[in-house]
């Protein structure tokens, strides 16, 4: 070994070494990331492999961690909404309403109607370009380089209209305690009209381009079978429970907003595997278009903002409660403590890709390698919000 | 609901409004009933849905939030846990998922969780991860029963006074909506 290789590093860090005590005679110990196209930001899984097969991965997290739920603690609920946009970039509008509607609660405050309609049509507008996200770059992942410019194509349009109600194209912290930061205006209104039949046509093109390709088939079907046991002893949510066949979804479980005067289906898939997640998320879009179509016929006119919404410096009174909302990827929760100071006394911020990765050690072992990456795809990651 | 921890030697049990604190039931546990609770909530078909704690004056109140697919309504664990000993039976090898939500209320608060089956760091660095960055200074902490939610109480064991409200009179007339704590 020549002098200028640095060893400690060659020996691997505490994880590696951590994971290699207990490794087979003879497997090699492989790090797939934290710098891995397929991980999607800075993910690492240390795997045992014995050939191609994996005998034992571990995810390693950390690399995006943020302490927001020690940020909530040195801010007033208010000046934490920001934060919420910024711990899952795809469907950052329902962590914005997770925070703010337990704060809602706590707070006794009463939401006006056309703001939850507002909520609810930006929030489906929001899952819609998440899927498209997850849809273009696990393609991407399996090899397929151009779904994601159709994908991107489509979902630049539902950027284009989140920013002029948000002012953002990514992080938004539009929601706020008692409503939302300002109405949707006609030219927003109007492009979300149009938007509807355009998307609604395009979906039947990504069936016929992509969902029936054979190459897509081979690589997703019967591939990552979650069982339901497996989702209910590590809180599997979201898609990757309803591809496993579990009919859970909080819209419907436990109702809030005004999701209940809506029609919309819950899809769910019987065949447990990749593809059963896949198809779920693409029916989600389809349902998310009625939500977003029913919402904009039902919505009435009026304020958006409660009158005597709380000020930045509100305080919230002293109690405790949970909240929870649908995200893209599962039931984002919001579980505030507040002792009625200044700053909420503790916040703890449940992320739904945090449980649906855990279940990947259990679930990728005994596959191939390149089906583990067709694994974690499936699973729709996004690592900020699993580090918070 | 009751049936559910009969044998456990439960410390407080109490039916709370899910709509305003998001959860339907609530118990505080001795922290060596907790596995066999987490036993009966797995044979019942409950999903795990995260654990954390919470620092409070009189220790740390270790968290689990369960809840079920097919008959949803928030089931509300607690722990209480001194500052001095904050140790705990882990029930990762029942809910599987439990191993993160357990290594990372032990980087942020200390807590340990005996049994763990790989009790290491998770999100903060191995190098720094004794700094816990969620305990409070004793100053800070504030009384759990100010904050917790304290429900329509279905049992209280006399020796578990956590949650009894500052004014003694309270006690028995826990039935109002409105509990009179301030």
């Amino acid at each position: 070994m020549t002098s200028y290789q640095n060893t400690d590093h060659l020996a691997g860090d505490f994880y590696t070494q951590n994971f290699a005590k207990t490794a087979g005679e003879g497997n090699l110990i492989l790090n797939l990331g934290p710098q891995h196209p397929s991980t999607h930001g800075v993910l690492r899984v240390v795997v045992e492999l014995d050939g191609e097969y994996i005998m034992r991965a571990e995810p390693v997290l950390g690399y995006l961690h943020r302490m927001h739920e020690k940020m909530a603690e040195v801010k007033t609920a208010a000046q934490f909404i920001p934060n919420m946009g910024r711990v899952d970039y795809g469907h950052a509008l329902g962590w914005n309403w997770a925070f703010v509607g337990a704060a809602e609660k706590l707070g006794g405050i009463e939401v006006p109607e056309r703001a939850e309609y507002i909520r609810v049509i930006t929030c489906e507008l929001n899952r819609i370009a998440s899927h498209l996200l997850w849809w273009g770059a696990y393609l991407l992942d399996l090899g397929a380089f151009t779904p994601i410019m159709y994908a991107f194509d489509d979902r630049e349009k539902v950027l284009d209209i989140l920013q002029i109600p948000t002012g953002s194209r990514l992080t938004y912290s539009y929601y706020r305690i008692g409503g939302v930061a300002q109405d949707l205006n006609a030219d927003c209104i109007r492009r979300i009209q149009e938007f509807i039949p355009w998307f609604r046509s395009r979906l039947p093109m990504y069936k016929d381009l992509v969902s029936d390709n054979i190459i897509l088939r081979k690589r997703i079907e019967g591939i990552g079978a979650i069982e339901q046991d497996t989702c209910r002893r590590y809180g599997a949510t979201g898609p990757v429970a309803r591809g496993s066949g579990i009919d859970y979804d909080v819209r419907r479980a436990q109702p809030y907003s005004v999701y209940p005067k809506l029609d919309f289906v819950v899809p769910t898939s019987e065949l447990k595997d990749a593809r059963g997640r896949y198809d779920v998320r693409m029916i989600e879009m389809e349902q998310s278009l009625r939500i977003i179509e029913q919402a904009l016929d039902l919505m009435p006119e009026g304020e958006v903002l409660v009158k005597g919404a709380p000020k930045p410096s509100w305080k919230v009174p002293a109690g405790e409660t949970y909240f929870a909302v649908e995200g893209a990827r599962g039931k984002i929760g919001a579980y505030v403590v507040s002792d009625g100071g200044k700053n909420i006394y503790r916040t703890k911020l449940r992320a739904p890709g945090f449980c649906n990765l855990s279940l990947f050690a259990e679930v990728s072992q005994g596959t191939i390698l390149a089906d583990a990456v067709a694994i974690l795809g499936s699973l729709d990651l996004i690592i900020p919000e699993i580090d918070r | 609901m009751e049936a559910l921890f009969a044998g456990l030697g439960a410390l407080y049990l109490a039916k709370c409004d899910a709509a305003k604190s998001g959860q339907a039931f609530q118990a505080f546990l001795p922290a060596g009933s907790l596995v066999r609770a987490a036993e009966r909530l797995l044979k019942g078909g409950y999903f795990i849905e995260d654990i954390c704690a919470v620092d409070c004056l009189e220790g740390y109140v270790v968290v689990y939030h369960f809840d079920h697919f097919e008959t949803p309504g928030r089931l509300t664990l607690r722990v209480l846990v001194p500052h001095d000993a904050p140790t705990v039976p882990s029930i990762a090898n029942l809910f599987q998922g439990a191993e993160w939500h357990e290594r990372e209320t032990r980087d942020f608060h200390g807590v340990l969780f005996e049994g763990n089956p790989n009790f290491i760091p998770l999100l903060i660095d191995p190098e720094m991860a004794d700094c816990f960055p969620l305990r409070k200074g004793e100053k800070a902490r504030a009384k759990a029963k100010d904050m917790l939610e304290a429900g329509e109480v279905i049992f209280v064991s006399p020796a578990f006074t956590l949650m009894t409200p500052d004014a003694p009179a309270e006690v028995k007339e826990s039935g109002g909506d409105q509990p009179a704590t301030a």
